[in-house]
């Protein structure tokens, strides 16, 4: 029998990935990872591919058992992590022995932790994708007392008696920061705003308990549209910051629906929105603009630390005569 | 790399605003640019921005990963770590280039007859847009079910087929108070459009009435049996009917 993985506190969790993609055309939202670095992340510390499932912990305290012998990775907002009672590192890969319970508590700063198997796990496909669709009614919240499947063993491999860690492979984390700052370029409709447009980087916003992995809702002092007129409704990327009529900014995130019709003042960059995926309600924000090389080139080195990364996982897995069965 | 041969860079001007004519193409943030079809009429901008999705899609650009083409603009959506703007842009520029402005249509439109009950709790707002268009109630089903509606897109939030309105005398106005949800297969009106709502959402159209058909397959790809380009028939059904229809896919309504 194979392997499982059993839930013991749920709180908050989903099997997660980094979305659906190519569907767009087709109505359908990208979801995925809201805070995709981080996810990443923990997947190429496990060897993984990068869009292999993994857990989402969002806020609340989780707690997990492998029935097996496994090794994992825990990345995203800071918490603390224990394995068997015995507090280990997020951002490196960690050995966890059958029967040892892995828990992850005091989520704090950011909002989502991410945790990922070697190996990864099984996991239902919808559109090519495992991440979870609230309108699709697709991929609910685990429950304590579910299991997942797991695909692989790894033996133990650190030391019996000193626990010593293993790792040191230096992974690009993320900051977080008490207030964040999240880097915007023009969006396409900046002109319509004239002046107020700048109260986009004049002063902070903070973030509404409304808000989600469809949008988050932003107050503050709130830039006005000085054209008239009804937008046609069109495709709108993620990212996008829209200001409807009232007082709250709109920040369009990974479930969004891909068509809108209010206009777009400013976009979040592509490592923006990684960020964005860790702030919490009642936290507060600065937007930063960028221009569009700077926000490519910064995305570039972001990816980059993650390559360099994957080859540094690649190494020492091979040393330690670890297989990573999916490899990207 | 799997990447198609790039088009002849001695094509259009790279460095001035991108103008051929029928096309601007505008940073849409770090990932994203959006194609707007200018100086055609409705009909023809969308028909182009459909056609360029369309070449965008064939000559499968590495990078880029999703289009959305709507009624004058086409959103491309792209991994700038694997690709960049200008690629992009170059290539837009030279498919539209290539398209001129009045591509021909790939495929033939297909038709489908969709079953609708009007009314009741079918259709709660029939009664307010009659009094809002000032017509009766049979009168806005007889403009709703009397002509062939064309799908221009689709979307939020989940496939939603997007149609021309039926040809009311006025624009239909939103609801003052969304509905936090919506029926699936509620058929709704607004402005001058037309939409089936295909999954339980939030909605602040007007309801007209319900159809009991499937109108998506999630375990299709694409979900969708319809696209862009074909033309929905809506017909009135009893309530005592319902049965009959219900769960039917959408794509067996081929008519």
């Amino acid at each position: 029998m194979a392997d499982t993985l059993t839930i013991r506190t749920a709180g908050i969790v989903t099997v997660q990935d980094l979305g659906r993609v190519g569907r767009s055309r087709y109505g359908l939202p990208a979801g995925g990872a809201a805070d995709q670095h981080s996810a990443r992340v923990a997947n190429v510390l496990c060897g993984n591919d990068d869009r292999a499932p993994l857990l989402e912990i969002t806020a609340l305290d989780f707690a997990c058992v492998p029935s097996g012998d496994i090794l994992i990775a825990v990345t995203g907002a800071p918490a603390d992590v224990t394995v068997g009672g015995v507090v280990r590192p997020q951002w490196e890969p960690v050995p966890v022995r059958a029967g040892e319970t892995i828990r992850v508590t005091g989520i704090r700063r950011g909002l989502r932790v991410y945790l990922a198997v070697l190996g990864s796990f099984a996991a239902d496909y919808l559109q090519g994708s495992c991440a979870p669709d609230t309108v699709l009614g697709f991929g609910p919240a685990l429950r304590g007392g579910d299991e997942l499947v797991l695909r692989t063993s790894c033996p133990p491999i650190d030391h019996p008696f000193s626990r010593i860690p293993l790792f040191r492979l230096n992974a690009p984390v993320l900051p977080f920061p008490t207030t964040w700052i999240i880097d915007v370029t023009d969006g396409p409709d900046r002109a319509e705003f004239g002046d107020t447009g700048r109260r986009l980087f004049d002063a902070p916003f903070t973030v509404s308990p409304r808000s989600n992995h469809i949008g988050l809702r932003l107050q503050g002092d709130v830039p006005r549209r000085v054209t008239k007129g009804e937008v046609l409704s069109r495709g709108v990327p993620i990212g996008a910051v829209e200001v409807p009529a009232g007082d709250e900014l709109l920040v369009l995130h990974r479930g969004r629906g891909v068509t809108a019709g209010y206009p777009v003042l400013a976009v979040v960059t592509a490592t923006g929105l990684s960020a964005l995926g860790q702030v919490r309600p009642g936290q507060t924000i600065r937007f930063r603009h960028r221009t569009l090389d700077q926000a490519v080139a910064a995305h570039r080195t972001q990816r980059g630390a993650v390559d360099a990364l994957r080859t540094r996982v690649r190494t020492a897995f091979d040393a330690l005569r670890i297989r990573a069965p999916l490899g990207s | 790399m799997n990447g198609p041969d790039l088009p002849d860079l001695n094509g259009p001007d790279l460095n001035g605003p991108d103008m051929n004519g029928n096309v601007t193409i505008t940073d849409c943030g770090d990932s994203a640019l959006v194609a707007k079809a200018i100086g055609l009429d409705v009909e023809d901008a969308w028909r182009l921005v459909h056609a360029l999705a369309d070449a965008l899609d064939a000559v499968r650009l590495s990078g880029v990963h999703d289009v959305v083409p709507t009624y004058d603009a086409l959103l491309v959506e792209f991994d700038c770590t694997r690709t960049d703007h200008d690629t992009v842009r170059r290539v837009l520029s030279h498919e539209a280039a290539r398209l001129g402005p009045n591509p021909a249509r790939t495929t033939p439109p297909r038709r489908f007859v969709v079953p609708v009950v009007y009314g009741g709790e079918y259709g709660p707002d029939l009664p307010e847009v009659a009094r809002q268009l000032g017509l009766t109630e049979s009168e806005v089903v007889a403009l709703h079910s009397g002509s062939d509606l064309t799908v221009r897109c689709l979307g939020a939030p989940a496939g939603a087929p997007m149609t021309d309105g039926p040809p009311f005398p006025t624009p239909v106005p939103r609801l003052a108070s969304p509905r936090t949800r919506v029926d699936p297969g509620s058929v709704a009106v607004a402005g001058r459009q037309a939409v089936i709502c295909p999954m339980p959402s939030p909605g602040g159209w007007p309801l007209l009435g319900r159809t009991p058909v499937r109108v998506l397959d999630l375990h299709r790809d694409p979900i969708t049996a319809y696209q862009p380009g074909d033309t929905f028939r809506f017909v009135p059904i009893t309530p005592d009917e319902w049965d009959d229809h219900a769960g039917t896919p959408l794509a067996a309504c081929h008519g």
